[in-house]
């Protein structure tokens, strides 16, 4: 419950800073996604609790606020947690690393399905290449930017919340 | 006791003394004499002094050490607070640029009811260009109604909420406006696209297009108000198998810095989608 709340506080931060700062600081014509960054710094944290809620919430807050279509941040940002979750448990020695390649996967996940939501499905014209040249690869460069300076703070607000048991 | 009195020849040789003194000292003679003998005196004088106001300094310094840093925080802070309210008076200088120059533009239409709001984000997704402002369905705004600035076009109200409200740019790609050519007297499409910028599309072949010309809103379709300023066309592309010829637009509006726009409330947007007809499966 607690981190729920919790997440709830920090995801509605998120988004709010995404709409309100992040996104007047393009590179081209793509931007990071401060959610994403978060969400998969704190799934990667090794006593964060709840992830799958705060992924959840980011979800269905991005999915309300956004004008594309519902299901891609929801679905986006299940499965980042998911690869965070597998990564975690595979890569705990050197979590930086895993936090790296949990925000590569997530951003291309997220920009590809979201570029195939809107292609065939809203029937809106965007071309595959100009979407991964001028929106996708900067956008990409953005998020791994970010990815260092939020798993530090990220994993220092998990640390404080969830404090390591003194044998 | 005996008491001591003075005798005439002492009275005397007092006087010649102090006159013979007065008399040296005006001639000027007395001056090198005073100074050899008030040099020690100055010089110990001098010492005194100094010692002194080394213990004085010693003794009252750390006092004052201690207001002047209190009085300097004092001062910083009152600085920084009178830096916060320039910076609060410039913003609010700036909006009301803003505001002026939207009010003018309401009064020059009295014919339209607008609705002022201020931009307050955008959509999340760098592949969609939309903006969210602060004026929702409990300030009369509807889905459909058309975003406008000073300068021009804006969009038009994609999403409502009681109190903020989603409006879809002319530059997003999903967005298409029916536009008159004013020059070349004719209708087009402006079509947005992925990196924002809006194109010229569906132009006949036979029309000259020119670099400079202005794009006002046609009023086709009902979606939009017609008159209403679009931008101006920037480059022409014209290719001689092709059915239309296109071009590039420059929007009116700068939507990289849009800080308030206006909501035309009383206009209702017609929905001709049950009027196209659907192809049979």
């Amino acid at each position: 419950m607690i981190s729920a709340l919790i997440g709830f506080v920090i995801i509605t931060i998120s988004v709010m800073a995404q709409m309100a700062i992040v996104r007047y600081l393009p590179l081209l014509n793509g931007s990071a996604d401060l959610v994403l960054v978060v969400l998969s710094a704190w799934a990667l944290h090794e006593r964060s609790e709840g992830v799958w809620i705060w992924a959840l919430i980011a979800g269905i807050l991005t999915g309300f606020i956004s004008a594309m279509p519902f299901y891609v941040p929801l679905i986006s940002y299940l499965v980042i947690v998911w690869v965070a979750s597998l990564l975690r448990s595979r890569v705990w020695q050197s979590p930086i690393l895993a936090m790296f390649v949990t925000v590569f996967i997530g951003t291309l996940f997220f920009h590809l399905l979201t570029i195939f939501a809107l292609q065939f499905l809203q029937q809106i014209s965007i071309g595959w290449q100009e979407s991964l040249n001028l929106v996708t690869i900067p956008s990409l460069v953005l998020n791994l930017l970010l990815t260092l300076p939020f798993y530090v703070v990220l994993t220092d607000l998990a640390g404080w919340f969830y404090p390591a048991e003194v044998e | 006791m005996k008491a001591y009195t003075p005798q005439p020849l002492h009275i005397v040789l007092v006087i010649l003394v102090v006159t013979g003194i007065i008399l040296v000292s005006l001639g000027g003679y007395l001056g090198p004499a005073l100074g050899v003998a008030t040099e020690p005196l100055v010089a110990a004088q001098t010492w005194l002094s100094a010692r002194y106001q080394v213990v004085y300094e010693f003794l009252t310094v750390p006092r004052d050490v201690a207001s002047l840093r209190q009085r300097n925080a004092e001062l910083e802070n009152e600085n920084a607070h009178l830096q916060t309210q320039v910076i609060e008076l410039q913003q609010q200088i700036k909006e009301a640029q803003v505001l002026y120059a939207l009010l003018d533009f309401a009064r020059s239409r009295p014919a339209s009811q607008y609705v002022a709001a201020a931009v307050i984000g955008r959509d999340p997704s760098p592949f969609l260009h939309y903006i969210i402002i602060d004026h929702g369905s409990d300030d009369g705004l509807r889905h459909g109604m058309p975003v406008v600035t000073d300068q021009g076009l804006v969009g038009r109200v994609d999403a409502v909420t009681a109190g903020a409200a989603r409006v879809q740019l002319i530059s997003d790609p999903s967005s298409t406006v029916n536009i008159d050519l004013k020059n070349a007297q004719t209708s087009a499409l402006a079509v947005g696209s992925l990196t924002g910028d809006v194109v010229l599309d569906l132009v006949p072949q036979d029309i000259v297009l020119e670099p400079g010309d202005l794009i006002l809103t046609s009023g086709l379709g009902g979606a939009y108000p017609a008159d209403v300023m679009v931008g101006q066309v920037t480059s022409v592309r014209k290719r001689e198998t092709g059915l239309f010829q296109s071009g590039s637009v420059q929007p009116a509006v700068d939507f990289a810095n849009l800080r308030a726009v206006l909501i035309i409330v009383n206009f209702r947007p017609v929905d001709i989608e049950p009027l196209i007809p659907t192809q049979a499966p």
